[in-house]
This record gives C-alpha cells, sequence and structure tokens, in this order.
C-alpha cells in the first residue's frame, strides 16, 4: 500500500492539483515540485514566444478547411487510376533503391559495428567510430543524397548510396548495442578456450547476437524505403520524384493516386518485413496484423476469463 | 550447427537444413540482381568523378562561417516550426490517445476507427504532408507545422496508446467500481500513470521534429530545408557544409537535452 501511494506522488507531479495540494504536509518533495514548476514556466514561455516570434500569416488558417476539402476532391475523385502501371514501376524502383542501399549499408557497417563493441576492442578504435556513427545518423540522408550528386550525378544509384552511408549510422550503433547486451557466458568461454579475437566476435558474440542483427537490418530495410520516396523529391527517381513533378504540374489526380500507392506500398513492406522478422525471431511465419489481432483476442479472453473468476468469486 | 544438434532431442526435427539456408541465400542474391540492374550501378561513374567528390569533400571541411548571419532565420524557424508543431501536436495527441487505447476506450468500434485513422496518418512519410500542404497553403512555415503536427501525431498516439494498453488498471478499475464515469476514471487513475511516458515522447518528437524540418524545407515548406534548396542549386559547398554543421549542433544538443529530461523522467 506504501509503495503505491509513494509511486503515485511521484508520477502525479505534472498534475499535482486539487487532492494532492490538501496532502502536501505529508511530502517531503516540496523543493523538486518549485523545479518542476519552474520548468513548466520555461517551457510555456518557451512556446508562447514561438507562436508569437513566428512569421506566418495566421489568417491563411480560416480559408484552410476549405481549400483542403477542395484540393482533396481534386485529387481522390477520383484518383487517375489510368497512371497505375507508371507509379508502380516507379515505386519498384525506390524498392530497388532502398534494397541495394540497404544491403551496401549493411555489408559496410557489420564489421565497423563489431570493431565499435565494448569489450571487443581497444577504446581508441572504439570512440572515434562511434562518433563517426554519431554524425551519419544525424545527418538526414537527403543531405547526403544532395552532397553525393558530384559524385555520380543525380540517379538512383546515387539514392542508393546516400541510403547506404546514411544507412550505417544506424546499424553501427544498433549493431554494437546488441553486441553488447550479448550473454557473457560464451564470449567468456571462448576466451578460456584460447579463442582469438576473431573467433570470440564469431562464436561468442554473432551466434547470439544473430537473430537481433537480422531482425533490425529488416527494420532499417522499411526504413530506408521511406527514405528512398523522400530522396525522389530531389531527383534521384522513382516514386518520389513521380510526385514532386506531378505536384509541380498541379496534376492533382495522379497526386493522389500517387499518396495511395505510397501508402498501400508502405503497409505492404511493412508487413513483408514484419513476417520475415517474425519468423527469424519466432520460427514461424506470421503477418504482424495477424500478431496483433492475435494478442487482442487473447487479451480479450484473459480478461474475460477475469470477470468469470470475479462472478464466480461473488 | 553442433549447438544445435545437441539440443536436437528436445525438437522432434532438425529445423534447419542447407538446401533453407541456400533458398534464402539465393532470394536475396535475387533480389540484389534485380535492384542492381533497376537502379544502374555504375561504379565507373564513382572512379571516373573521384576528382570531383575530393574537391567536393574538400570545399566541405572548410565551412565558410561568415555565411552564418544569412542562416540564423532559417535556423530560427526550423526551432520556432519544430517547438510549435509539438506544442499543437501534443494537446491533439493526448485525448486521441485515450481514445486510442483499448485500455481507456471500452467502445471498441469507436476504437477501431480511431486506430485505423492513425495507421494511414502515419504511413504516409512526413515530405509527402510537406509537399501537399505547400500546394494548399503555399510556400512557408505555415505548410510546415501543417507537416509536422500530423507527422508527430502519427508517432505521439502509437506510443502513448501502447503506454496506457500496458498499464497497471487497478486504479481504473477501483475508480469505475466506485461510480466513476470512464471519463473521471481515466483521468484520475489513467492520466497521472502515462504522465512520464507521455512528457518524454513529447520530448522525443521535439527532437524528430528539428531533423525533420531540416528536410520538409527542400519541397518549400520552410526553415533550413528551404535554406539547403537554395544553396544545392548553385553548388555552393562552403555554405552548404555550414548547415550542416548548424543541424549538427542542434540535434546533438537537443539530443543530450532529451537523454538528460528522459533519465530525470524516468529515474
Amino acid at each position: 500500500m506504501t509503495a503505491v501511494t509513494t509511486r503515485q506522488t511521484g508520477t502525479e507531479r505534472p498534475s499535482s492539483t486539487g487532492p494532492a495540494a490538501s496532502r502536501a504536509p505529508q511530502r517531503p518533495s516540496k523543493p523538486l515540485h518549485l523545479g518542476t514548476k519552474l520548468i513548466w514556466v520555461v517551457v510555456t514561455i518557451v512556446v508562447i514566444a514561438a507562436f508569437w516570434s513566428i512569421d506566418i500569416s495566421w489568417d491563411a488558417l480560416l480559408t484552410l478547411p476549405q481549400k483542403l476539402v477542395h484540393y482533396l476532391g481534386l485529387m481522390f475523385l477520383p484518383p487517375a487510376w489510368s497512371k497505375l502501371p507508371d507509379a508502380l514501376g516507379a515505386t519498384m524502383l525506390s524498392v530497388a533503391m532502398a534494397w541495394f542501399g540497404t544491403l551496401l549499408g549493411i555489408i559496410i557497417s557489420f564489421p565497423l559495428s563489431l570493431l565499435a563493441t565494448r569489450g571487443l576492442t581497444p577504446a581508441v578504435v572504439r570512440w572515434p567510430l562511434r562518433g563517426v556513427f554519431a554524425v551519419l545518423r544525424a545527418v538526414p540522408e537527403v543531405v547526403i543524397a544532395v552532397l553525393m550528386l558530384s559524385v555520380t550525378g543525380l540517379t538512383a544509384f546515387t539514392g542508393a548510396l546516400a541510403i547506404a552511408i546514411g544507412s550505417i549510422g544506424t546499424l553501427g550503433k544498433w549493431g554494437y548495442e546488441s553486441f553488447e547486451s550479448v550473454d557473457r557466458g560464451p564470449i567468456e568461454a571462448a576466451t578460456a578456450a584460447g579463442a582469438s579475437r576473431l573467433q570470440v566476435m564469431r562464436w561468442g558474440v554473432w551466434t547470439s547476437a544473430k537473430p537481433d542483427v537480422y531482425a533490425f537490418w529488416l527494420y532499417r530495410f522499411e526504413i530506408s524505403v521511406r527514405a528512398s520516396a523522400i530522396l525522389g523529391l530531389i531527383g534521384a527517381g522513382g516514386i518520389g520524384k513521380m510526385l514532386v513533378d506531378n505536384i509541380q504540374f498541379r496534376v492533382w489526380d495522379v497526386v493522389g493516386m500517387l499518396m495511395i500507392v505510397v501508402v498501400v506500398v508502405t503497409m505492404i513492406i511493412d508487413q513483408l518485413s514484419g513476417m520475415v522478422r517474425h519468423r527469424i525471431i519466432e520460427g514461424r511465419w506470421e503477418l504482424p496484423i495477424v500478431t496483433a489481432l492475435r494478442r487482442r483476442s487473447v487479451k480479450r479472453a484473459r480478461s474475460e476469463s477475469v470477470d468469470l473468476k470475479i462472478t464466480a468469486d461473488d | 550447427m553442433t549447438v544445435a544438434g545437441a539440443v536436437g532431442d528436445v525438437r522432434p526435427t532438425k529445423p534447419r537444413t542447407w538446401w533453407k539456408a541456400v533458398v534464402v541465400l539465393a532470394v536475396i542474391a535475387g533480389i540484389t540482381v534485380w535492384s542492381s540492374i533497376a537502379i544502374g550501378v555504375d561504379v565507373a561513374a564513382i572512379a571516373e568523378n573521384a576528382h570531383n567528390a575530393a574537391n567536393t569533400l574538400i570545399q566541405l571541411m572548410q565551412p565558410d562561417y561568415s555565411f552564418f548571419p544569412q542562416t540564423v532565420p532559417a535556423l530560427l524557424q526550423t526551432v520556432q516550426m519544430a517547438i510549435i508543431a509539438t506544442a499543437v501536436s501534443v494537446v491533439i495527441a493526448l485525448p486521441v490517445s485515450f481514445w486510442a487505447s483499448r485500455a481507456t476506450n471500452p467502445n471498441s468500434a469507436a476504437l477501431g476507427i480511431v486506430r485505423f485513422i492513425m495507421n494511414v496518418v502515419r504511413s504516409v512519410p512526413d515530405l509527402l504532408y510537406a509537399s501537399l500542404f505547400v500546394t494548399v497553403v503555399g510556400t512557408g512555415a505555415l505548410s510546415g507545422i501543417f507537416a509536422l503536427v500530423l507527422f508527430n501525431l502519427g508517432i505521439l498516439v502509437k506510443l502513448v496508446s501502447e503506454a496506457l494498453d500496458g498499464l497497471d488498471r487497478g486504479g481504473q478499475e477501483a475508480a469505475l467500481a466506485s461510480g466513476a464515469s470512464w471519463f473521471k476514471a481515466n483521468r484520475q487513475a489513467m492520466l497521472p500513470e502515462v504522465a512520464p511516458v507521455y512528457i518524454s515522447q513529447a520530448i522525443y518528437v521535439l527532437e524528430l521534429n528539428i531533423r525533420a524540418s531540416t528536410v520538409i524545407g527542400l519541397v518549400g515548406a520552410g526553415g533550413l530545408g528551404m535554406l539547403i534548396d537554395q544553396v544545392r542549386t548553385f553548388y555552393q559547398y562552403h555554405y552548404l557544409s555550414l548547415v550542416i554543421l548548424e543541424i549538427l549542433v542542434i540535434v546533438v544538443l537537443l539530443e543530450l537535452l532529451s537523454s538528460f529530461a528522459r533519465r530525470r523522467l524516468i529515474k
């Protein structure tokens, strides 16, 4: 009971009014509240300052609903399905870009993340590598692609290279994090048996980290698919380029169709990759949506059984 | 392989055979070959332009700091857009997340509708929203804010409603049993429990928005992205590297701030 109350006072901070105030004498942590209040005041001031200082003509808001309805009507009533084959071709190009870039990123980042793992390499190697990962993560793919323009010109290949470089940052970080969270037992055993550094990585680390690593490779592919659509917007080809071209020429029904294609394709790829991920981790093929539905029904069944128990107790 | 063999007696069949590995590898190799043909891999082009690339890199290494005063308005706009978008989406996301969580919404039909809408909202990339609003509202920060708000809503509602799903519902049950309405029960029992998660996700979203607002500017939605678009068309790499440096600094600062704040919140 006491544990419950202390936990509640701990989490209640943001909304500590009314009943909490009347119980105030019981709490020793008044100064902390003052600090929190100060933070809230600062946050409020910052938000208000942002609203007040930004250069926006807010009257645009008034006409927005009617404009939005107008444009949505132009886009989706009806979408231009006749251009669907073109859109699918462009989508395939985007997906190819994402696949190739991710694969290249995996090939480059994998050895690097092993080198950045604590316990496997000296700090001299580790920290510069982690710094590189952090910088690569902070730079958006689009910016990397802009930088790559001078190297290969603006092609889908540029896009793939940009995705590769961009994914090195995240993949490298996830890689060394999962290598570090591996159970130490096999590593110790391998070391004790006289394994070299490389052998420790192969038999002590890789075997246990494998499922996680495969899973985040797939997850990164999902991110890359989204990124490749974005790269098209600066001209790297694929669905993004088609979209920008059509927006520029104000062909709204094609834009609407493209938006539907983007959403549907993203959903399908997420489901497929989720299915493979489920196979890797759980050992069975299953679509994520099926997993979600089953979990829901299991939960419902469980709560119903609890209800039954309660009524039985009555 | 040998390890798998040792536990083989627990399992009815040996789960892995060599041909499965071959099939998987073949599929991966097949997709890779197809993708490399589709995007037109051109290693020769890299070699040819190596000199060009080296030049660009050298220029990038020397950011032109005198350009800084000209970047300040865009920089400020990026931060303003991120703050405003986060503030607006935080306000909208709170009721919607309660609406979208099974733990706090007893009406399964309403639940399904909200979840479906949020799924659709989430699967549209932020840049798509940006280009859409740029055409509807016009170029500038306002369309960027709209795009960011929708982008944030998708993330916030998903994360917060999932946190709500995972909460202990004892307090809520007690409140309902004592005759409280669902709204009151959620307000008194669930909201305080989810508040730390909610705030920490809001900070996370703010961080994402700084990154995103650099990108959505490329289609004309304001901020540093617009500046990137301007300097890239003139190949001004000295300027470009300064802009990238600024983005890096903001992102790193915010990351430090948010990791500190989240550690304080979760404790």
